[in-house]
């Protein structure tokens, strides 16, 4: 029992980083159909800035010694900024360009921000202690778990619950979903697509410096591409959640996670390095069984 | 009355235009580029074949695809597979077949049989994966490229894991690699006003019209799949034989993203585009690093900090396609009549 | 069109106006093919500068064979091909020697450059056994030590200093360097008597957690005496820290790649890790004249060495001047001929032996560097009781 719930909390531990990158990512696609590769690089962005930029192998932390009280929301506000200003210098020119360049665009973005890194911060990981006494474990019935683990599934949670909140019940929400389902349709019947689109991107943001937050924690360490690999899942898990569903994009980032979980538990040593080989052609399979994602809206069936 | 004329005969000059301009810059580099100058000019010529495969598939069938680097890849490890000393392949991979590991083949048949390879994995998988349309098929083949970097990074006696894979007989020079990029435009240009071509095209622009008028879709993006694959892993042996030396993080993220960066700014629908994109996008970079390393201008020294010319590629990029956001050429071919540019008939 | 034409002529054209920097005509050039942007840039420029730093010695003792040696460079820019064309750049320079990237990945394209004109190369600081004959050609060399030697020393030091019985091996399966260490660890580990290899896994360096990697240790009862980790920079500080962070106090070992203070503010109050190292950048080092050097460098680049891979680019000029000395030519045949003669050729980090099957040292003299309370300094040194055979590193 005890070993089930162990692999259980491992399983979300891993997964709901994956959740929210996935959410990050599905929230952008939903309003202007925009596979934002340059996420994985907002993380990496929200992370660095905690540091004063340079060289040198030491890193002196600046704003990440602030309480937590004023660290958690300037950070998030960064991660906000740098998504708006993205949209705003970039993708804004870019309304009726097809989902590719697009894509491109976002990628090119991304590869900016990264030599720019790059070039304030050299490319050695830079060292971070973000609160060390959330690294400590608790038990719970026998699971032992780090707090900051527990803590990442908690907040998820509440970042989804809030989330769908201020979807359903909020008049933002409501335009945003609107957008979501039918972009032209909802901004003929008023809904302004400049502040939806914004709105989706400050969101977005927020959960990219969440993630960033979370990991600076849990690993200690400022590396420019820390973001990558979160981003691919996340883009992975958007698309077989069925693109344009949130949840679906969430359940899968979760399922996702899991899976690597699951197959790094119970694969023979010798196969263990082949994980992500067997985790990708799950996912190849989960996309022949379900093309449309396993929690496609019906307005996201698409032609060719 | 005058006979309409013929695809071939209204379309043949495009790739004759794109292989003159070419083998005019491999003139030149032979007339007066140094020997480091000639390594960039057959780079270039190498991703010009990969980047025409790119088109082959996602020009044609509208279908982005991430994975095409997996073929790359393929290609490039056969090569080793075919040519590296009998010898070096007995202790450095050992788990190769007999048959494999006894051969040494010239890189001629190096080439077609590598290419050969990756052209089989593309149609086993294109079995299946071409079933796939849109983002789901973008994103399967993604999980490809994921799959392939991950058992070639893993298998140790066979591709040596992430260990360069080393030997490999450096013969790509600027005419091979020119021969190399010139083929794959042809077999672009062939397939793209051949009936198959058409079909695919057909069916990236009105699909359902497309599936009324008798173009199996499935079959056509099959088709075009597994020439593309044969022309990326030519690219990939071209890659073998051109650095000597093979590892599967040179086939991964970032010569995918690079290389339908330079694709989407020269224009997805054209083969123009494929091949302009890539010369121009790396002239750029060729211009920017000669900045970054100091050039003399009438006796004044301009220099750039050392990664100054990513960054700048990357605003580049960004602002071509601000400007036009279906690339440079969008989807016209460079082509003699009606010059400069005139909306392709064959389309 | 008009203009992608102008532009191909352009670049043609500057193909022209490419002139490596002028050396003076009976200098003795040394070409720098190193990464001097991307993300190979922060191990390589500090190799590179100790090289230079033990260029400016050999100058101002009255150069080598009567000539002053100068240097030409090559950005390789963390790229493969970038590092080919480098490599070309260098030699067309008028380079005597090349030296290249510190990884074998990286700088193999420059090194088979210099193979192929006939010249000397020199890995800064590579510690695959491919850095060298088996990968490039009789020409080249590394400056470093074996990966699998790093493994190899920790396994022998830990048991028999440690009293260290049982063993966990947890692998990062991203790059060759990690592989080379616990191969050299599974090559010592079973002529240690009643040693105990307790279980083993795999990671990869980005992964965003290794949770259940750890449930997997922490499942074992007892717990292992060490865990040998062999991964690099930054998964190596995540998984240390997740490794404390889950309870787990066991001994952790790693090679040299984690070496330096720069990441310890991860997983603050460290305790109980250790790493090999050629030669203390902690100014605690048992011979003075590597303290003197450190302080060189800091008076030179402003800070002192970060990692122990300063030191291997200091070392390489070092045996290659003292064979071309001895050579009395230039001749690459004749130099490495001089090389291979080297047995435990004393430098400042450590003895340095090349023969003609092995331009790479397969047995090392070795400080341990412990980290406790946060804090990194020397305990001990060690070398292994023999060296490893030629067929365990090709395997």
């Amino acid at each position: 029992m005890t070993a089930v719930l162990q692999i259980l909390f491992d399983a979300l531990a891993v997964g709901s980083i994956y959740a929210l990158g996935a959410l990050g990512i599905a929230l952008i696609f939903g309003v202007m159909r925009l596979v934002n590769f340059a996420h994985g690089d907002y993380i990496a962005f929200c992370v660095f800035a905690m540091l004063v930029p340079s060289t040198d192998v030491v890193a002196i932390v600046l704003i990440g010694k602030l309480p937590a009280i004023l660290l958690i929301p300037i950070i998030l506000l960064i991660g906000a900024v740098i998504s708006v200003l993205s949209e705003m210098l970039v993708f804004r020119h870019l309304r009726n360009a097809n989902p590719a360049t697009m894509m491109i665009c976002s990628f090119a973005l991304g590869f900016v921000i990264q030599h720019v890194l790059l070039m304030f911060y050299s490319s050695r990981p830079k060292a971070i202690n973000l609160w060390s006494n959330l690294s400590l474990p608790v038990e719970i019935f026998g699971a032992r778990i780090p707090l900051l683990q527990l803590l990442t599934i908690i907040i998820t949670f509440v970042i989804l619950v809030a989330l769908m909140w201020f979807l359903k019940r909020t008049r933002y929400g409501l335009e945003m979903r609107a957008a979501a389902e039918d972009f032209t349709m909802a901004r003929m019947l008023g809904v302004r697509a400049n502040r939806v689109i914004m709105t989706a991107f400050a969101v977005s943001g927020l959960l990219a410096a969440s993630i960033g937050l979370i990991l600076a924690t849990q690993t200690g360490v400022a590396d420019i591409r820390m973001g990558m690999p979160i981003m691919l899942v996340a883009f992975v898990a958007t698309v077989i959640g069925g693109l344009g569903s949130l949840p679906g994009a969430v359940i899968c980032g979760l399922l996702i996670g899991a899976a690597s979980v699951l197959l790094q538990v119970f694969l023979p040593l010798d196969a263990r390095p082949f994980r992500d080989a067997f985790l990708y052609s799950a996912v190849i399979l989960c996309l022949l069984w379900r093309p449309d994602g396993i929690f496609a809206p019906r307005s996201a069936k698409q032609r060719v | 009355m005058k006979q309409p004329q013929s695809v071939l005969a209204k379309t043949i000059s495009t790739p004759v235009i794109l292989i003159a301009l070419l083998v005019v810059i491999a003139i030149l580099t032979a007339l007066f580029g140094s020997g480091s100058f000639a390594r960039t000019v057959t780079e270039i010529f190498i991703r010009v074949a990969f980047v025409v495969g790119l088109y082959i598939f996602i020009g044609n069938s509208g279908v982005i695809s991430f994975g095409h680097a997996g073929f790359m890849c393929i290609g490039a490890y056969a090569a080793a597979w075919f040519t590296v000393p009998p010898m070096m392949k007995k202790v450095l991979l050992p788990g190769l077949p007999e048959i494999v590991s006894n051969a040494q083949l010239p890189f001629l048949g190096s080439l077609v049989l590598s290419s050969f390879l990756a052209a089989l994995v593309a149609l086993l998988v294109g079995l299946i994966m071409m079933r796939l349309a849109g983002i789901a098929a973008s994103i399967a083949t993604f999980a490809f490229l994921a799959v392939i970097n991950t058992v070639y990074a893993n298998w140790e006696s066979v591709t040596a894991a992430t260990s360069s894979v080393v030997g490999i007989p450096m013969v790509t020079g600027v005419w091979t690699s020119l021969f190399g990029a010139s083929a794959a435009i042809l077999i672009a240009y062939f397939y793209s006003i051949s009936r198959w071509g058409l079909a695919l095209r057909a069916a990236r622009d009105e699909d359902i019209a497309a599936s009324a008028s008798g173009v199996d879709i499935y079959r056509q993006r099959l088709i075009s799949f597994v020439i593309s694959a044969f022309v990326c892993g030519m690219s990939g042996v071209l890659y073998a034989h051109y650095l000597g030396v093979v590892n599967p993080d040179a086939f991964y993220l970032g010569i995918t993203f690079i290389s339908l960066s330079m694709f989407v700014v020269g224009g997805m629908s054209s083969l123009s585009g494929a091949v302009l994109g890539v010369v121009i996008i790396s002239a750029i970079i060729q211009i920017l690093r000669w900045f970054e390393k100091g050039i003399d201008i009438g006796g004044l020294t301009l220099e750039l900090p050392n990664g100054i010319q990513e960054i700048a590629i990357g605003v580049v990029m960004i602002v071509i396609l601000v400007f036009r956001p279906a690339g440079l050429l969008g989807k016209r071919e460079v082509l003699l009549k009606g010059w400069p540019f005139k909306r392709r008939t064959a389309d | 069109m008009k203009t992608t034409k102008k532009l191909a002529i352009l670049a043609a054209a500057g193909g022209l106006l490419l002139s490596a920097n002028a050396a003076m005509a009976d200098d003795i050039v040394i070409g720098m093919a190193t990464a001097q942007s991307g993300w190979m840039q922060a191990y390589d420029a500090p190799a590179r500068e100790s090289a230079l730093i033990r260029i400016d010695e050999i100058n101002a003792a009255g150069g080598l064979l009567g000539r002053q040696i100068s240097v030409v460079e090559a950005d390789t820019k963390t790229d493969r091909a970038e590092g080919a064309r480098a490599g070309l750049e260098v030699l067309d320079g008028g380079a005597d020697m090349v030296v290249v990237s510190c990884d074998y990945d990286f700088g193999a394209p420059a090194a088979l450059a210099a193979q192929a004109a006939g010249k000397i190369s020199f890995f800064l600081c590579a510690e695959s056994i491919k850095a060298g004959i088996q990968g490039v050609g009789p020409f080249s060399f590394s400056a470093s030590v074996l990966a699998a030697v790093q493994g190899a020393t920790m396994a022998e030091w830990a048991y028999e200093k440690k009293n260290v019985r049982s063993f966990y091996v947890l692998l990062d399966t991203w790059i060759e360097y990690n592989k080379g260490i616990c191969d050299g660890f599974d090559w010592m580990a079973p002529s240690l008597a009643d040693a105990e290899v307790v279980g083993r896994d795999t990671f990869v360096n980005d992964d965003a957690s290794v949770a259940a990697q750890i449930t997997r240790i922490r499942n074992l009862d007892p717990q292992p005496d060490a865990i040998m980790l062999c991964s690099v920079m930054p998964g190596a500080a995540s998984v240390i820290k997740q490794l404390r962070a889950a309870g787990i106090t066991s001994m952790i070992l790693n090679g040299s790649a984690v070496d330096g203070s720069y990441w310890l503010d991860s997983v603050p109050g460290l305790d109980n890790f250790y790493v090999p190292v050629q030669g203390s950048i902690y100014g605690d080092d048992p011979n003075p004249a590597v303290t003197a050097f450190n302080e060189a460098y800091a008076e030179r680049t402003g800070a002192g060495p970060s990692t122990q891979y300063t030191y291997p680019g200091y070392v390489l000029i070092d045996v290659w001047a003292k064979a071309v000395e001895r050579a009395g030519t230039l001749d690459s045949a004749a130099v490495v001929a001089e090389l291979e003669k080297m047995v435990d050729e004393p430098t400042l980090f450590g003895p340095r032996t090349f023969n003609s099957e092995i331009h790479h040292q397969n047995r090392g003299r070795y400080l341990i560097s412990e980290v406790s309370g946060g804090a990194p300094h020397i305990v001990d040194e060690w070398t292994i009781s023999e060296p490893i055979p030629l067929e365990a590193l090709l395997k």
